[in-house]
């Protein structure tokens, strides 16, 4: 076995050289890529937490405008809710004053109503009392003798049969509205002396004026109380109709 | 071929320089590395293909290897240890060439491997320690062991040489042999696990070359560490 100095010499430096080649052509350049791509991806992740950062900050930035907006909604609604109560309010109390108005002027009016009505209804009452007083008094005859005539021509138109129950009757009377002088009774009851019945007297202040014969049986009515009585019933009947 | 492993036939001759084979398969080695490494970084880009990859993954590991070892800066050895690496192995595999016996196998070229991992442990102690902090590397834990600590720095290189020549230059006495009696198939097995051989005494190589610098290089930083402890 020997050893050979120049080929040690040589690989010695072949050794160096491929060091320097490998160097040059393979780690080098290998190295490089790998801290490009490094710096890339580092630069790649800045830009990413940047970008996330900004997110954030733009993410946050819109909840505080949506939480804003929320509040101004809620602020808005609450003034649009007041103002829209106090509308109604003003509202109501308008209505009610109006309601109130109508009412007093509605009431107003049927009071009014009412009282022209009931002038009118006076007015017409007092015609028609006007009236009834008018004609009842028209119907009613002069003096006492104008009563006693028209009681005793009642008589006479009573049939017989009537006329005698009537006559027959206890207590036949004749009423008047005031004690009758004697004269003018005895001159009643001569009238009636021939119907062959001497009445006695009877007072009745209801009759008003008038003179009417009156027995246990029935009457004869010949009063202006009758007669206002008949025209009251007559007017009555005349409305019903 | 050579007819013994343990002489190195010469090739040709240069005027009074002779020129023997196992440096021709060096260049022929360095020329082939050369080679695929420019094929394989000149379109290099940030989306890498499969040979890219390889590369990265290659320079990854040895960047992760390194810093496992000495902290620090990996890129201070990656060219060296990554060179020592990928030469021993592409020596190593060269045998399954025909009539290409692989460098390795001779001592010189394990001699020249060696010498630049010693050349550079005590480049790297000095500049890490100076020299009188590197000298006095030797005399610890005590003085007694200078003689102890200069001849294992001289064995501990040596036996680097020597591993990687012995495991290469059997498998190639091996088969040499077996081929001159067996015939030509009978071999392959043999030369294949001289494949496996070759690449893990590539990395052992690498390793201890790795291991052997670190040390020195980490005897500097061993009283950093105690003053930052304290």
């Amino acid at each position: 076995m020997t050893f050979d100095w120049v080929t040690f010499g040589f690989q010695l430096v072949n050794i160096l050289v491929l060091l320097a080649i490998l160097r040059r052509f393979l780690f080098r350049p290998v190295v490089a890529v790998i801290a490009r791509r490094q710096a890339e991806t580092e630069a790649t992740l800045a830009a990413a937490g940047t970008a996330r950062a900004e997110a954030e900050a733009e993410a946050r930035r819109a909840r505080a405008e949506a939480e804003a907006t929320a509040a101004a909604r809620h602020d808005l609604l609450d003034k649009a809710r007041a103002e829209a109560e106090a509308a109604r309010a003003t509202l109501l109390d308008q209505a009610r004053a109006e309601a109130a108005k109508i009412v007093a002027e509605g009431a107003a009016a049927r009071e009014r109503e009412a009282g022209a009505a009931r002038a009118e209804a006076l007015g017409r009452a007092r015609d028609l009392a006007s009236v009834i007083a008018a004609r009842a008094f028209e119907a009613q005859p002069p003096g006492l003798s104008g009563y006693v005539a028209r009681l005793t021509a009642a008589l006479d138109a009573l049939s017989p049969e009537e006329r005698s129950a009537l006559l027959g009757g206890g207590h036949p009377r004749l009423a008047a509205p005031a004690p009758l002088p004697p004269a003018d009774l005895d001159a009643a009851r001569a009238a009636f002396a021939r119907f062959g019945v001497t009445p006695g007297t009877e007072t009745d202040p209801a009759l008003i004026a008038g003179l009417e014969f009156r027995s246990d049986t029935g009457a004869v009515r010949n009063s202006l109380a009758h007669d206002l009585d008949r025209i009251a019933e007559a007017l009555r009947d005349d409305r019903a109709a | 071929m050579i007819d013994t492993p343990l002489s190195a036939a010469p090739a040709f001759a240069l005027g009074p320089v002779t020129v023997t084979w196992p440096v021709v398969a060096t260049w022929g080695v360095m020329a082939v590395l050369a080679l695929a490494s420019i094929l394989a970084t000149r379109r290099l880009s940030d989306r890498p293909g499969k040979a890219q990859a390889v590369l990265e993954l290659l320079v990854a590991t040895l960047d992760g290897e390194i810093r496992a070892t000495i902290p620090g800066d990996p890129a201070r050895f990656r060219a060296l240890i990554g060179t020592l690496l990928l030469f021993i192995l592409a020596a190593n595999w060269s045998s399954i060439i025909p009539r290409v016996e692989p460098p390795t196998a001779h001592l010189e070229t394990d001699a020249a491997l060696a010498l630049v991992v010693f050349v550079t442990g005590i480049v790297w102690g000095i500049r890490a320690l100076g020299l009188r902090g590197w000298l006095a590397t030797f005399a610890k834990p005590s003085w007694v062991m200078i003689p102890l600590n200069l001849v294992e720095q001289v064995t501990r290189h040596f036996s680097l040489m020597v591993r990687l020549f012995g495991n290469v230059m059997s498998g190639v006495f091996v088969v040499g042999i077996i081929l001159s009696l067996a015939g030509l198939l009978v071999p392959i097995p043999l030369m294949a696990l001289d494949l496996l051989t070759g690449a893990i005494q590539a990395y052992i190589f690498a390793t201890l070359a790795l291991v052997f610098i670190g040390s020195a290089v980490n005897e500097a930083d061993a009283p950093r560490k105690e003053d930052r402890h304290e």
